[in-house]
């Protein structure tokens, strides 16, 4: 059978040129970054290599970059961070309603122990607007926390525009009030620069861009004190307590330099597979809705509703034709959730449960594209005729 | 984002593949349609009762591969089953047709149950849904 993943925005599979640069750092380099001896040299000067590279993604200086275990970590650390080192100064957060669960869920814990949390609609495009920012901001708001792009629509927020205006606060006297960007889908697709950008904090995961998993990045502008979240070891400049993990370091900074590299054509070569997929799917199936934005989006991802079906059941057919996507709808225990980004677009509970994110890579071929839309077309006509939302199937027999 | 079809046994699978006794029979005597008011997951079915026997069955499903599972093991069970048989049918037989289901994903069969006495109770009572 054949098999084609188009899952890219959870995870991708490591670039065979990133696990040979990370190899010897498995086996003969395999030194501790903070001993003093060759070996601990050797390592260290891979882990700072590796910074560098990172940084340059980014735009960044290689000291505004401190290495975590991944993007749940850098969201954490960041907005804890800030707002319990901040707290004296106001306890109020603004962030967006779509964010992922690692900057949602790390707001919530702070909203339980009292802070006060504005969260930003995106309206039926999935973008924040630049007013409603704006019209949010508080005397005591000491963080913005808005995505660079959406992991399930792939929408590309305002990013830029809400760091100009933070900067415009700053100018007009505010000292205390600090922007954090969770950049984990948008790195190695968006040119990120972060003077442009004018965020304080940006947080990257490394398994997204063709490393493995378990490792990631937040960008800490020059000057941004925050409080530890690990503490107990002079690492990453006291700010992440903790033995780097030098090979996945390594990996990460081999991983971002290809990227930056390879960006453009990239991303020529996912919008051209997503823009013929959604072109045939347009053709081939009717009572579609393709979700969010579809200018101001990442150039690999669609997001599209099945009127009539469920993602869930969707999903498993595809699977068992071999072909990998992804849902944002779960039902456990008789309890739906149907993908809170998609309901936050205003679009009703059944195409909420219908959405289906397909989201391509540089492996990709054409050959997949035409293979995932004859076997997404079966599925569809196969569970709808099953469905009671559907026209019914009447037979005699 | 996602779920995991490796959770789900081969017969589970087959049924999702092929499922079994899809649709509205023309000549129904008997038809249910059940929610899920948490979830929202939907079945319905059609019988044709004769003689004190389901004859025909056919069903319709919205919702979780469970409940499009449970629906088709339903549906090929009760086929030719009598009626005092029929009532009797629990959900572990209907999680053991499918090739067993976690805890979490019961209510499916549940709803299946659900749907299969309505639309027994409703032949009893000469009405249709």
């Amino acid at each position: 059978m054949r098999k084609v993943y188009l899952d890219h925005s959870a995870t991708t599979p490591v670039d065979p040129r990133v696990v040979e640069a990370m190899l010897p750092y498995l086996t003969e380099k395999f030194g501790n970054a903070s001993s003093v001896h060759l070996f601990g040299q050797e390592a260290r000067a891979a882990v700072d290599r590796a910074r560098r590279q990172v940084a340059s993604l980014i735009g960044a200086r290689a000291n505004e970059i401190v290495f975590t275990s991944g993007g749940t970590e850098s969201n954490n650390l960041a907005i804890r961070g800030i707002c319990e080192i901040a707290e004296a100064r106001g306890r109020h957060i603004i962030t967006s309603v779509i964010e992922h669960p690692s900057v949602g869920g790390t707001i919530d814990f702070l909203e339980k122990r009292g802070w006060d949390v504005t969260r930003l609609p995106v309206y039926d495009d999935g973008v924040v607007r630049l007013e409603d920012v704006q019209a949010a901001i508080r005397s005591d708001t000491v963080l913005i926390s808005v995505m660079m792009a959406n992991n399930e629509i792939g929408t590309i927020q305002p990013i830029a525009e809400i760091g100009a205006l933070v900067r415009a606060e700053r100018e007009r006297g505010r000292r205390y009030l600090w922007f954090h960007t969770d950049a984990v889908q948008a790195a190695g697709r968006l040119t990120i620069n972060v003077e442009t950008v004018g965020c304080d904090l940006l947080s990257l995961s490394a398994h997204k861009i063709y490393a493995p998993k378990g490792n990631g990045a937040l960008f800490i502008r020059r000057g941004v004190r925050l409080l530890p979240q690990q503490v107990g070891g002079h690492q990453e400049r006291e700010r992440r307590a903790g033995t780097e993990s030098v090979a996945n370091i390594v990996a990460f900074g081999a991983a971002a330099e290809l990227a930056q590299r390879e960006m453009n054509k990239r991303n020529e070569h996912t919008r051209r597979l997503r823009d013929r997929f959604e072109s045939v799917v347009t053709k081939r199936l009717d009572e579609i809705r393709f979700n969010g934005n579809r200018e101001q989006r990442l150039p690999h991802l669609s997001n599209i509703s099945f009127r009539f079906i469920e993602g869930e059941g969707l999903l498993i057919h595809l699977d068992m034709q071999g072909v990998a996507v992804s849902t944002g709808s779960a039902c456990s225990s008789g309890t739906l959730e149907p993908s809170p980004v998609i309901r936050a677009l205003g679009r009703d509970e059944e195409l909420a449960r219908g959405a289906i994110r397909f989201s391509f890579g540089k492996d990709n071929s054409a050959e997949d594209v035409d293979y995932v839309v004859e076997v997404l077309a079966r599925a569809v006509e196969s569970l709808r005729k099953l469905s009671p939302l559907h026209r019914r199937s009447v037979v005699a027999v | 984002m996602g779920s995991n079809a490796l959770s789900y046994s081969e017969t589970f699978k087959d049924h999702l593949a092929n499922p079994r006794n899809v649709g509205e029979l023309a000549d129904a005597n008997a038809v249910a349609e059940e929610t899920n008011p948490v979830c929202g997951d939907r079945l319905r079915l059609s019988l044709r009762i004769r003689n004190g026997r389901i004859e025909a069955a056919r069903f319709l499903a919205y919702g979780c591969p469970p409940t499009l599972a449970c629906g088709s093991a339903l549906a090929e069970m009760i086929e030719g089953m009598c009626i005092e048989d029929a009532v009797k049918l629990t959900r572990r037989e209907i999680v053991k047709a499918v090739g067993g289901l976690s805890t979490r994903k019961q209510h499916a069969a549940a709803l299946a149950i659900e749907v299969l006495r309505t639309g027994i109770e409703n032949w009893r009572h000469g009405s249709m849904a």
